[in-house]
């Protein structure tokens, strides 16, 4: 599943670190959703959504 | 890094004991018992207190699937055991019928099972590496 984490992320001008914190999730796990490595529970995709105040089709898209 | 996990630390935490209780069964069976040691109390006994640190050790890590809260760490954990299965499985399975057909194929002895169970999720760890671009916790 694509995203535009990495991008949005930029946007804001935060961390994978920074991500990581405010989801309460590590850094590997950020990485490697970003990287298209991982695809996220959809409890964790409603709170990447949340973070970024996005719905869900906003930040994923299928392939 | 993942060891920041507090589950990590706990799993640490419990692990070094059980390694050092198992290290220390397995080293006191090699110094007290002979190769051809009878049946008796003191081989039971140690051959109790190997399983039950390997069942200690299995039991931290049900406890570290149980405990860690990140879904993508939890995922490289499971996958590192279930190379580490495949890895053994393979392993016995094929020297097995090597040893069961061919009497110049030396007998593995079963007590190497868990040592290379464990050499399995050191592997898991490396495939995790290779495929997830992280290894995940200690082995």
């Amino acid at each position: 599943m694509k995203n535009r984490l990495k991008v949005l992320r930029a946007e804001r001008d935060w961390s994978q670190q920074d991500l990581a914190d405010q989801l309460g999730v590590s850094r590997q796990s950020v990485n490697a959703i970003e990287k298209g490595r991982y695809d996220p529970s959809l409890p964790l995709a409603f709170k990447i959504a949340d973070v970024f105040e996005l719905a869900i089709e906003a930040i994923f898209e299928r392939n | 890094m993942a060891q920041r996990d507090p589950a990590y630390r706990r799993y640490i935490a419990r692990f070094i004991p059980l390694a050092i209780f198992y290290l220390a069964s397995v080293m006191l069976a090699t110094w007290l018992l002979p190769d051809d040691a009878p049946i008796n109390a003191l081989l039971i006994g140690l051959g109790l207190m190997t399983g039950l640190a390997v069942a200690g050790w299995i039991w931290t890590f049900a406890r570290l699937l149980i405990e860690l809260e990140d879904e993508f760490l939890k995922l490289l954990e499971v996958r590192k055991m279930i190379v580490a299965t495949g890895f053994i499985l393979l392993i016995t399975s094929m020297w097995g019928i090597l040893e069961l057909y061919s009497p110049a194929i030396p007998k593995l002895p079963v007590f190497f099972v868990f040592p290379l169970w464990c050499l399995g999720l050191a592997l898991g760890q490396l495939y995790n590496r290779i495929t997830m671009g992280t290894g995940g916790g200690p082995c």
